[in-house]
């Protein structure tokens, strides 16, 4: 899959990937199929791709007027280093903006498992909630 | 969730970052970006991220997040509907075998050595290899952190094909991608995969379980552990450094995997599709994800009749982390003179690695695989973590979590009492005879 082609498809400019992740250093070329040469004998090569399943759009939630008085859950998804980067953004809060109630938690479960539970309590008692995944 | 909420990530998952919320149907989702890492940080450098800039927007990150979570949604981003990708034509234009040969290359469909070029000739011959219908679903399988993609048995020959399979070998890679299993997996920590292949079709397509069985001195162990890293490459989109794939030094058995036909007939033990609780006379495949494997560093005491081989895996393992399960890859002389003295099954033999390979809580708690997956399922009461993160630090526990976390397999030419290691646990096993 063309990962431009996919991006422009869903409404995003594939320009943001550019200069992406520099450890991510090999890059397919993704060459146009190839023109044939005159002589040689000729082939026709099949496409040896799966096929991808569609992309269901999902709309995000409706922003809020502002974080004042408003409860904010830290949720440490449980990679090295997320947890403690939260920590340093409670304490911002408490010192930057102190009307904001902030919660923190970790995920329950290694990091690639959801926690259902936990998003219906966020939704029940908080109203917005900042991810941190580390590494 | 239905509440504003936003993700933090830091900058060396970027690319993952935008094309898996992309992928996952909220291509405008708001993403905060950190340094990178975050891990081994102290408070202060961590608070002076806070502070910084979103490396990639330049905001100031705190704005960004505040912003995030207030600013009006756009339009897109209150979107909904279906987007279907294309993955290009059925066919490519005819060109010269080079110009084909590089054009797969570019479109990173290759392991980036030559490949056969999948023409409609070689895949109509490669079908030939089963019974089952070209258009019939073979499996799902998912390259990375995304939403599996699905694939024909059509689709898997012409990876077959590509691989240098003989129809033959079709109904073992059939197998393989009907279990859904990718042999290149997203993980930053560079995974490895292994098959083992039991039962009378190692015989019936030449496999090497002898001298150099693990060498490349076969054919079908070479083409059949090659055409799975091309199925999942390209059935499942794996192995895109940067999208699919993140191990951060690669790991070079992905190139064709570790491909282990048993030495069934050298064996003193029942094979391991029997343990898995198939008939001997059954063709399985079983399939081991980890993190690689290491030779034994030389067998000691073969001048001597009382050589501890038990001993020699159990100081192999004690540098694994535990969290992936133990295999012992044996050459048959070993597992023949563990048979004399007294481990006539390999249940024996396990057990006794099982009680034998320890390490003190303090070790175990120390490594990231405990802090990442085992302390979360401890928190969650499930045992022996729960157990084990309750004991002192200078307890002693046994090295894996249970006891078939260790299996054992027996390969080898039997030119030297050899051993291998693997850090490698078992995943599934899945009949071959059903893609015949």
């Amino acid at each position: 899959m063309n990962r431009r082609k996919m991006l422009g498809l869903l409404g995003i400019s594939p320009a943001l990937l550019a200069g992406t992740n520099a450890e991510a250093q090999v890059k397919s070329k993704t060459s146009k199929p190839p023109t044939a040469s005159a002589g040689a004998q000729k082939f026709e090569g099949l496409n040896p791709k799966g096929t991808p399943p569609a992309i269901q759009l999902i709309p995000m939630a409706p922003r809020l007027d502002s974080l004042d008085g408003k409860t904010v859950w830290l949720v440490d998804t449980g990679f090295e280093g997320g947890g403690m980067l939260l920590q340093q953004i409670q304490l911002w809060f408490k010192q930057n903006m102190p009307t904001v109630n902030i919660i923190f938690r970790r995920k329950a479960g290694p990091y690639m498992e959801d926690d259902p539970a936990l998003w219906k309590e966020i939704k029940a008692k908080g109203d917005a909630a900042i991810m941190a995944v580390g590494h | 969730m239905g509440i504003p909420t936003t993700p933090m990530v830091t900058r060396a998952f970027k690319e993952l970052a935008i094309l898996n919320v992309a992928k996952r149907g909220m291509p405008h989702l708001r993403i905060t970006f950190t340094p990178h890492p975050v891990a081994s940080k102290t408070p202060e450098q961590l608070r002076a991220y806070v502070e910084g800039n979103d490396p990639i927007s330049g905001k100031p990150m705190m704005k960004e997040i505040v912003d995030d979570l207030t600013v009006p949604l756009s339009a897109d981003e209150k979107k909904t509907g279906f987007v279907q990708v294309s993955v290009g034509p059925e066919k490519y234009p005819p060109d010269t075998l080079k110009n084909l040969q590089q054009f797969y290359h570019d479109n990173a469909m290759t392991d980036f050595l030559p490949v056969i070029i999948p023409t409609d000739d070689e895949v109509e011959e490669m079908l030939k290899g089963t019974s089952r219908k070209p258009e019939e679903v073979c499996g799902r399988m998912a390259g990375g952190a995304y939403p599996p993609w699905s694939y024909t048995v059509r689709q898997v020959a012409i990876n077959a094909v590509m691989a240098g399979c003989k129809p033959e070998y079709f109904p073992v890679i059939l197998a393989i991608a009907s279990s859904g299993t990718p042999s290149l997996m997203s993980s930053t920590n560079s995974f490895a995969y292994a098959a083992v292949i039991n039962g009378p079709i190692r015989d019936k397509l030449n496999m090497n379980y002898g001298i150099g069985a693990l060498g490349p001195f076969a054919q079908p162990n070479a083409a059949i552990g090659r055409a799975w890293t091309l199925v999942s490459r390209n059935l499942a989109n794996g192995g895109i450094p940067g999208d699919t794939y993140m191990g951060s030094q690669g790991n070079n058995l992905n190139y064709n995997n570790l491909i282990i036909a048993e030495h069934e007939a050298a064996s003193p033990w029942v094979p391991l599709h029997v343990q898995k609780g198939f008939k001997a006379e059954e063709n399985v495949v079983s399939m081991f994800r980890g993190l690689g494997i290491v030779p034994g560093q030389g067998a000691r005491g073969t001048s001597t009749d009382t050589p501890k081989y038990e001993e020699q895996f159990s100081d192999l393992f004690s540098v694994f982390t535990g969290f992936f399960g133990g295999l012992v890859v044996a050459d048959p002389l070993i597992a023949n003179h563990l048979k004399d003295r007294g481990y006539d099954t390999k249940d024996k033999l396990i057990d006794w690695l099982y009680k034998n390979t320890t390490q003190t809580v303090k070790e175990y708690k120390s490594r990231d695989f405990a802090y990442a997956f085992d302390y979360p399922r401890a928190l969650k009461g499930l045992e022996p973590y729960k157990t084990w993160y309750a004991m002192p630090d200078d307890a002693v526990i046994p090295r894996w979590p249970h006891r078939d976390d260790v299996n054992v397999v027996v390969v080898g030419g039997q030119t030297n009492a050899f051993f291998q290691g693997g850090s490698l646990s078992y995943t599934v096993s899945v009949s071959i005879d059903k893609w015949t």
